[in-house]
């Protein structure tokens, strides 16, 4: 029973960050159009930033909005200087459906390469504000602390601000507008290039603060070549996709239900099929809700 | 006909790609490959970044400041020995790449402590260095089956095989912790393999079995198995895989309030790497551990005082640890090795002199080597110890008690070895 | 632009081959090793060229198609005790059947899910070895084609066999692929690329057409896999990990993803690569950190910058910029 609960535990916490990173795609595909497979990369690279702040100031709660600013600094420099102009460049053309995606892939070596090649990726550890320890219930130790329930707590707000943020000001609708019909965007007077580059920047914050919690709830190291950077990069892309990838509800509900998956594939299956296990519930729902849980119409074939 | 000149144009480029790769001339040979006049290179490979890395990516710059010592001291023979070190993140088809760049491109004389179960198998079917007559030394693994002579022709373990440390390590929880419910942790290969069939040797049961896959160690995986030696009811756990399996191992058992007894395999044991991967040293004291070297902080030992001096004044940012002081170790028997191939080795004279003299080799170990013209087995055997408040390796009582054994049915036997003096200055004679 | 007549590829085809076995008498092993990679690549990159450049479908997880060549071949060479040429044979075959399935889901989806669910298959995969005692779990299997004939002589090397095997595997895909590109079915996958409903109402079933597009990009995927994995004597999932893919995609999309006749810029640069980065890690003395992540680094850069500035290859390039001369001297 105990085993039941931490591995539900385990997945709930996963399951969050999974959503941030979910979102993050999500941002950058509302404003875009394009699914950016370097966001886990761009995750790492603001992590990273959180370490080094981490180092010299030596205090988490100032690592963490350094890396939200810096992951949001990176995303705009990269939707600025990069994607606009390949957008722009690759317009038509044979290839022209699939130079996006292969751009962000290129951007996600590029960034994995050179934070290895500067960090290492070994001697790089962040410790969490608060204790990782379980609480007990008796003699019984739950896979649940102060700082998984910080990770919860955080998440859950981070949310709610960017569903209010959508939902009581006109950027959800202008990002909305931005990415399907520029043009006329232009014309109803919403700043398309701004709008967009908000996009991205609210993208990379998000991003990053799921690079510094995968990094504190793991064992508080975080490399390109880890398990935890690569469940992220799979997870977020995933869980969007389960969610709509339209949707931040979507995304949230994407990401916790990656997040169980997986923990419970993990627990009571196998520890070598947790890969191959979110690929599956991926091609299901594909398959039979095409549109996604919470997508309103069959956009697949965007 | 316009298609006809763009085909031409492609096949004329085609042929120049090819033909550009032909240009590299093929040097004059020496009298062997990678001994000169000056110089005789050496070749490692080993995990320098990546998951398996920690702890390990210490051992070139060991070895290395070795060298430097011998080669500042007039070298062996009037050369001086140079150690090429490439990264093979631990994955076996990197090991067979970087080993072919190792023998094709930088063209050395022997392959030197190649590190990994998986990956010197990799290399042996495929590079083959058996087969062209390369020798393998001191390959860093304990896989047991690198010592038959007859499938790995030119391959010499040092360390003692894991057959023996599952072997050795039953015997010490039969005298310690008879009656407990034992777990075990082990990696998912001929490295776990070797260990299983060891424990099943000595007739050692275990309540929970946890194999892991090489690379999946991680925090998110470790929840999964401390998870189940805590369902199993686990008292006594063994863990017998890489330094990071243990690291976090053993940091997710904290976190879960998880302390069964501790016992700690030798290839992810050394206390400097767990500690640097954020486990803290409460956790490790008590631990049992195992090494066939005196412990690190035993500066009162010859060997260690002066590998530390060495590695130390080489190193001065870093700690000396055991698998700095194995390394340094492998290093000290090249130098001897290549000493006794005479004054112009070549590859064959090299194994023949360990063969005919590998055994008389002077070592810090505290336990014999076993080379011959019949046996490519290197040490045989192990001291526990417990760790320190402080997170250090130490023998119980202050007192090295040293088991030795063999790969098959032999017995556990306490080890009447008395290690010889080290030569002067720690250099070959 | 494509109508080649297959007797003049088969000119092309034994006076290539002529080259390749003077070459590998003359150059010293390490070439020959390389040279045998550039086979491998040759294929691999072949087959997503026809996959993304002329059915117009991406996948980053050739790296899976790949390992389940190898691993059948493997399997069929160490269980079964397969003929080492019938193994290559099976690899195929498996791998085309992968590409059935992966085809037919394909034939749902586009772009970025396309995309997506081929990036999950190939991180997901290959850890399917870990799950079945038979694929020999991380360690892999050992994939061993034996050694080269006696016939052959003394002095031939088992790298120069390895090359032979690849190079002429390599050879005989090649005259396949490009006789299949000519043919009905690769004018209905450039039809179905570029305007999906024009060649539907032109009467071309486009999902079958894309369906056949993957079996046969999987099948010839799958021998590269049973190939690369000959060159480097075993099958493992770290034989296989998402850099592979991308490599191959970087390798594709620099030979100019729209035609195969550049194919061998893509596949040389793969295999330079490591070297030239090594050169200059030497070069500036770079520690261990930039040399390992050096070449992945390059790949990464000239992809981006072919995408940018290249994205239909220099042999497009090249044609397009005559084509367009051309036009300028007639009027």
């Amino acid at each position: 029973m105990i085993q039941f609960i931490n591995t539900l535990l385990i997945g709930i916490t996963a399951g969050s960050i999974y959503s941030l990173m979910a979102i993050a795609i999500v941002l950058v595909w509302r404003s875009t159009r394009v699914i950016n497979f370097a966001q886990a990369g761009m995750a790492l690279l603001s992590t990273y930033f959180g370490y080094e702040a981490m180092v010299h100031l030596n205090s988490f709660w100032i690592a963490l909005p350094v890396a939200m600013a810096g992951g949001a600094a990176v995303a705009a420099f990269i939707e600025l200087v990069f994607m606009r102009f390949l957008l722009k460049r690759s317009a038509h053309g044979a290839i022209s459906g699939v130079a996006p995606i292969i751009a962000t892939l290129g951007l996600l070596g590029v960034i994995r390469a050179l934070t290895s090649s500067i960090w290492g990726g070994q001697d790089v550890r962040i410790v969490g504000p608060v204790s990782n320890v379980g609480y007990s219930i008796g003699a019984n130790t739950l896979a649940f602390s102060p700082l998984k329930l910080l990770i919860l707590v955080t998440v859950i707000v981070l949310v709610l601000l960017l569903s209010l943020l959508f939902q009581k000001s006109s950027i959800g609708l202008s990002l909305r507008a931005s990415a399907f019909s520029p043009e006329i965007a232009r014309l109803s007077g919403i700043r398309v290039d701004a709008v967009r580059t908000l996009g991205w920047s609210l993208a990379g914050a998000s991003g990053a603060v799921a690079g510094m919690f995968q990094t504190v709830n793991g064992n508080g190291s975080f490399s390109p070549d880890s398990i935890e950077f690569s469940l992220l990069l799979v997870s977020g892309f995933i869980a969007a996709v389960i969610g709509g990838l339209d949707s931040l509800i979507g995304a949230v509900i994407g990401g916790l239900v990656l997040g169980l998956v997986i923990s419970f594939v993990l627990m009571y299956i196998s520890s070598s099929l947790f890969f191959i296990a979110p690929f599956v519930i991926l091609l299901i729902v594909l398959f039979l809700r095409p549109q996604g849980i919470i997508g309103a119409k069959a956009a697949r074939r965007a | 006909m316009k298609a006809m000149n763009r085909r031409k144009l492609i096949t004329v480029s085609a042929v120049l790609a090819v033909a550009s790769l032909a240009v590299t001339a093929v040097p004059a040979q020496a009298a062997e490959v990678g001994v000169s006049s000056t110089e005789i290179k050496l070749g490692m490979t080993l995990p320098m970044t990546g998951s398996a890395s920690p702890g390990y990516n210490k051992i070139p710059a060991a070895v290395k400041a070795y060298f430097d010592y011998v080669n500042a001291n007039g070298g062996i023979n009037g050369r001086k020995l140079t150690l090429i070190a490439k990264d093979d993140e631990y994955v076996p088809t990197k090991a067979v790449a970087k080993t072919n760049e190792l023998i094709l491109k930088d063209k050395v004389m022997a392959l030197l402590a190649p590190l990994g179960t998986a990956n010197n198998k990799a290399v042996a079917s495929v590079v083959n260095p058996g087969r062209r007559g390369i020798p393998v030394l001191f390959v860093n693994t304990g896989f047991s089956g690198f010592a038959d002579k007859k499938k790995y022709p030119t391959t010499f373990s040092v360390l003692p095989s894991y057959i023996m440390e599952a072997k050795i390590m039953s015997e010490y929880i039969k005298d310690n912790f008879d009656g407990k419910k034992l777990g075990l942790i082990y990696q998912d290969d001929d490295f776990g393999d070797d260990a299983l069939a060891g424990f099943k040797q000595a007739g050692v049961n275990f309540a929970v079995k946890v194999p892991y896959a090489s690379g999946s160690q991680s925090g998110t995986t470790a929840a999964g198995w401390i998870q189940k030696l805590q369902a199993g009811g686990a008292e006594v756990v063994i863990l017998f895989g890489v330094s990071s399996a243990t690291a976090a191992a053993l940091g997710t058992a904290a976190v879960m309030k998880y302390a069964p007894q501790w016992i700690l395999g030798s290839v992810g044991g050394d206390a400097t790497t767990i500690k640097a991967a954020g486990v803290p040293a409460g956790v490790l004291y008590n631990a049992v551990g195992a090494s066939f070297a005196p412990a690190t902080t035993d500066t009162n030992d010859e060997y260690v005082k002066l590998f530390q001096d060495i590695y130390l004044k080489a190193n001065p940012t870093q700690t000396f640890d055991n698998n700095v002081m194995i390394g340094m170790n492998s290093a000290f028997l090249t130098a001897q090795a290549i000493q006794a191939a005479g004054k112009n080795p070549t590859r064959k004279s090299l194994i023949a002199a360990i063969e005919k003299s590998g055994s008389t080799f002077a070592s810090a170990a505290l336990v014999p080597l076993n080379y011959s013209t019949t046996s490519h087995i290197g040490y045989n055997g192990y001291w526990f110890g417990k760790y320190s408040p402080t997170g250090d390796l130490k023998p119980a009582g202050g007192v090295y008690t040293v088991y030795t054994t063999d790969s098959g049915t032999g017995a556990v036997v306490k080890s009447t070895y008395k290690r010889p003096a080290m030569p002067a200055k720690g250099l070959p004679n | 632009m494509h109508r080649l007549k297959s007797s003049n590829n088969l000119i092309y085809f034994f006076v290539f081959g002529f080259i390749l076995f003077l070459a590998s008498n003359r150059v010293d092993e390490l070439r020959v090793y390389q040279g045998a990679s550039i086979a491998v690549f040759v294929i691999a990159i072949a087959s997503i060229i026809l996959l993304t450049g002329y059915s117009g479908q991406v996948s980053l997880g050739h790296g899976a198609l790949l390992a389940i060549g190898a691993y059948s071949a493997a399997v069929a060479r160490n269980e079964f005790n397969v003929p080492v040429v019938v193994c290559f044979f099976i690899a195929v075959l498996s791998s085309a059947l992968g590409g059935v399935l992966l085809g037919a889901a394909a034939a749902r989806l586009t772009g970025p899910y396309l995309a997506g669910v081929t990036l999950a298959l190939a991180i997901g995969l290959p850890s399917l070895a870990n799950q079945f005692p038979i694929l020999g779990g991380e360690q892999g299997l050992i994939f061993d084609v034996g050694f080269p004939p006696l016939s052959l002589g003394e002095e031939f090397t088992q790298y120069k066999w390895f090359f032979w095997i690849s190079s002429l595997a390599a050879l005989i895909s090649m005259w396949l692929l490009s006789n299949i590109l000519g043919s009905r079915y690769g004018r209905n996958w450039r039809a179905g690329r570029s305007n999906e409903v024009a060649a539907q109402l032109a009467g071309i079933n486009t999902g079958r057409s894309k369906i056949l597009a993957f079996t046969i990009s999987a099948g010839v995927a799958g021998l590269a896999g049973a190939l690369l994995s000959m060159t480097i004597g075993t099958v493992s999932p770290s034989a296989f990990p998402l850099a592979l893919s991308f490599s191959l995609l970087t390798g594709a999309v620099l030979s100019g993803v729209t035609t195969l006749s550049g194919v061998m810029i893509g596949a040389v640069t793969l295999v330079a690569i490591p070297e030239i980065a090594d050169v200059i890690a030497n070069r500036i003395g770079a520690s261990e950190r930039i040399t390992t992540n050096l070449p992945g680094l390059m790949v990464s850069t000239l992809l981006i910058i072919t995408v940018l500035f290249v994205p239909h290859g220099p042999v497009e390039q090249h044609r397009s910029r005559k084509a367009k001369k051309l036009v300028q001297k007639k009027n």
